[in-house]
């Protein structure tokens, strides 16, 4: 992953979440680096700022034979305008509406190559609304989704709940997205530090997730969205995983909204990362931090999913014993 | 023109070079062929005489990036559009004139259509095409289902086409009425040509491939292979042949003898795993200069497929390149801010 690849943040959030707040705090507050912000409405921000783009959200379907392989368009063409202003960005913001789905946004990245030439997904965050968020769960598919798409999810509206509650809304969260790092809030009230150069995408730290919490079996299926979570002992056979995973997200891709993986690879000493958005995979070696465990995770997250059935496909992906 | 006698660096004994302070976005001349314009990612618009050692004149004109350049439909300046939503006729004499604020969004195209007594200026805002006479009065605004990726006058100036999602539409420019022929195949248009007897419409697309319509029967014609997008396309100016950026060689579709449709394109000017990133067809004869990714500038000649190099490289991509009305001189720009005109004409 080079450092001269723009780092790219989407933010997504139901109405009324604090998106707009947060856009805002990014924008005045005082810390030193340029950030270009794509938002969908013109004037919502009340900031007057030349780094503002003004973007339609036009999605596409790609003529791939891949009905779930929807790409942005808009955002094609505003990166590669962007990469042409001869004052260079710290990072872009990209806004998504409140009854977005995510999964475009993110197989932008995944699919033009200009874009991958020139910027990389750092993380994709969702501000939730702790006080409305159940109910906004029960009532929209797109709320869930918008859970299990986060790398950060953004708890705001804290002074709206009790501690209960609030504790309450994160094990929700957690059913549906047991990856992703809360960061509670009152107003938006963020670091933003916290929320930018994040290297989500990196995901080593998959690693550094308690097991027990991944797989959790308690979810909560009312959201129809959870995840599964495999680890393996013995080294991945390259060839097998690829063909495997292949088949796999040609075939429920659909259902699977995000996979991510860290991959011990025979006779490889760095770690092989792995993540999917849909039917969309990337994957690259990493290096690896000294004293790391010789075993390999796969986290799901999707609908439907069958748990013995992709546990026996992973642990097949292993050399021989 | 003859190649045949052409002097093998000819950056070093024709050329005209200068650095500038930003990445060239576009560049093309004015219709007398008397002034080469270079607009740059940092707003500023450069003008230079093509004729003696006169100083390049710079405009601060955009806030933001110029991403689109044209020539006036008058016989001398330009056209100029930005980030920042304006659309500005520029001279060498005068102010920069605005002719248009689009109110936030992007103006990504502009083209125009001169002819004895009229001209035409159009752009592409978000969804839109606007519509200006010679004077820069607004003659109508047309709407598209998705942004404007692409706009082209024909050789008449009687029509007016624009690429988005889905494909593309053709519009009569003096027709009142408020639809135009769509065009349809599915997916992300990027970018569009006009076939100078309007024989046909091609746009590029999203998945490395140029789709084409015959203008006649609307029949399809697939031209597909490309290792990256098509960012650059045009057809020669007898219009038997497409030429097109996108691959390592300048792709060449034959719009003759039943092409392009099962027939293979003609690659010239290869430069194995480099990718050619600009082309320009030359106004009068079956040349092509095409610019690559790693600097170099290349002419080929399609006749005898000799291919002639008058840059064998530099560290950054050509970003922009044009040829003037009598087809003489050449300029190019680069992503690192170079900007050189050529002068190819006999001596």
């Amino acid at each position: 992953m080079s450092d001269s690849l723009v780092p790219v943040t989407v933010l997504t959030g139901f109405l009324g979440a604090g998106k707009t707040t947060l856009l805002n705090r990014i924008l005045t507050t005082d810390h030193g680096r340029r950030y270009a912000v794509v938002i969908n409405e013109f004037g919502e921000l009340g900031v007057d700022n030349d780094l503002i783009v003004d973007a339609d959200e036009e999605v596409f379907e790609m003529n791939n034979g891949c009905i779930c392989c929807t790409v942005r368009g808009d955002l094609i063409r505003i990166i590669g305008g962007l990469m042409k202003r001869a004052k260079k960005f710290d990072g872009i913001i990209v806004e998504t509406t409140g009854l977005a789905n995510p999964a475009p946004v993110a197989q932008t990245f995944f699919v033009d190559e200009t874009v991958r030439g020139r910027t990389r997904l750092d993380a994709i965050v969702t501000v939730a609304d702790a006080k409305n968020l159940p109910a906004r769960l029960a009532d929209s598919a797109e709320a869930s989704a918008q859970l299990a798409f986060a790398d950060i999810i953004v708890l705001n509206k804290l002074d709206l709940v009790s501690n209960a509650e609030a504790d309450a809304v994160e094990t929700r969260i957690r059913a549906v997205n047991p990856l992703a790092r809360i960061v509670r809030a009152t107003r938006a009230d963020v670091p933003i530090e916290s929320l930018l150069h994040q290297s989500a995408f990196d995901l080593s730290r998959i690693l550094d997730i308690d097991p027990v919490f991944l797989d959790s079996n308690e979810h909560d299926h009312t959201e129809g969205i959870y995840s599964a979570s495999f680890e393996v002992s013995r080294p991945i056979d390259m060839q097998k995983f690829q063909e495997w995973m292949a088949t796999l997200l040609q075939e429920k891709g659909q259902d699977l909204l995000r996979t991510k993986g860290i991959l011990h690879v025979a006779g490889e000493p760095r770690r092989f990362a792995f993540q999917a958005v849909h039917m969309m995979a990337d994957g690259d070696y990493q290096e690896t931090l000294a004293g790391a465990e010789e075993k390999s995770r796969l986290v799901f997250i999707g609908r439907d999913l069958n748990r013995p059935q992709l546990r026996r496909g992973f642990e097949a992906c292993q050399v021989a014993a | 023109m003859s190649l045949a006698d052409a002097p093998s660096s000819l950056l070093a004994t024709r050329g005209t070079i200068r650095t500038l302070d930003a990445n060239v976005t576009v560049t093309c001349f004015d219709r007398a062929g008397s002034t080469a314009a270079f607009a740059l990612g940092d707003g500023s618009l450069h003008l230079a005489p093509v004729t003696g050692n006169g100083d390049w004149q710079s405009i601060a004109l955009h806030d933001g990036a110029v991403l689109a350049l044209s020539a006036d439909a008058a016989p001398t300046g330009f056209v100029s559009a930005g980030d920042d939503g304006q659309l500005f006729r520029v001279a060498t004499s005068a102010e920069p004139h605005l002719i248009f604020a689009s109110g936030g969004k992007w103006i990504e195209h502009v083209a125009s259509f001169a002819e004895s007594r009229a001209g035409l200026i159009a752009c592409a805002a978000g969804r839109q095409v606007h519509l200006f006479d010679l004077h820069g009065e607004r003659l109508k605004a047309l709407s598209h289902p998705s942004t404007v990726t692409g706009i082209a006058f024909d050789a008449r100036g009687k029509r007016i086409a624009a690429a988005h999602y889905n494909g593309a539409s053709l519009w009569f420019i003096a027709s009142k009425s408020e639809t135009p022929r769509l065009l349809e195949w599915k997916g992300s248009h990027t970018g569009i040509a006009i076939h100078p007897a309007a024989e046909a419409v091609v746009t590029a697309m999203q998945e490395n491939a140029l789709h084409g319509w015959r203008l006649p029967d609307g029949q399809h014609m697939r031209m597909s292979g490309y290792p990256a997008k098509t960012e650059s396309l045009a057809f020669t100016h007898n219009g038997r042949y497409l030429a097109s950026s996108g691959a390592d060689a300048i792709v060449l579709w034959p719009f003759f003898g039943g092409g392009p449709t099962g027939k293979p394109p003609l690659e010239l000017a290869q430069i194995e795993g480099i990718l050619c990133t600009r082309i320009a067809c030359h106004p009068k004869d079956e040349l092509v200069a095409a610019g690559y990714a790693n600097g170099a500038l290349i002419l080929a000649q399609i006749s005898t497929r000799r291919v002639i190099v008058l840059n064998e490289g530099g560290p950054s991509p050509v970003s922009a390149l044009a040829w003037s009305p009598d087809g003489t001189r050449l300029a190019f720009g680069t992503e690192a801010g170079l900007a050189g005109l050529l002068d190819l004409s006999a001596r």
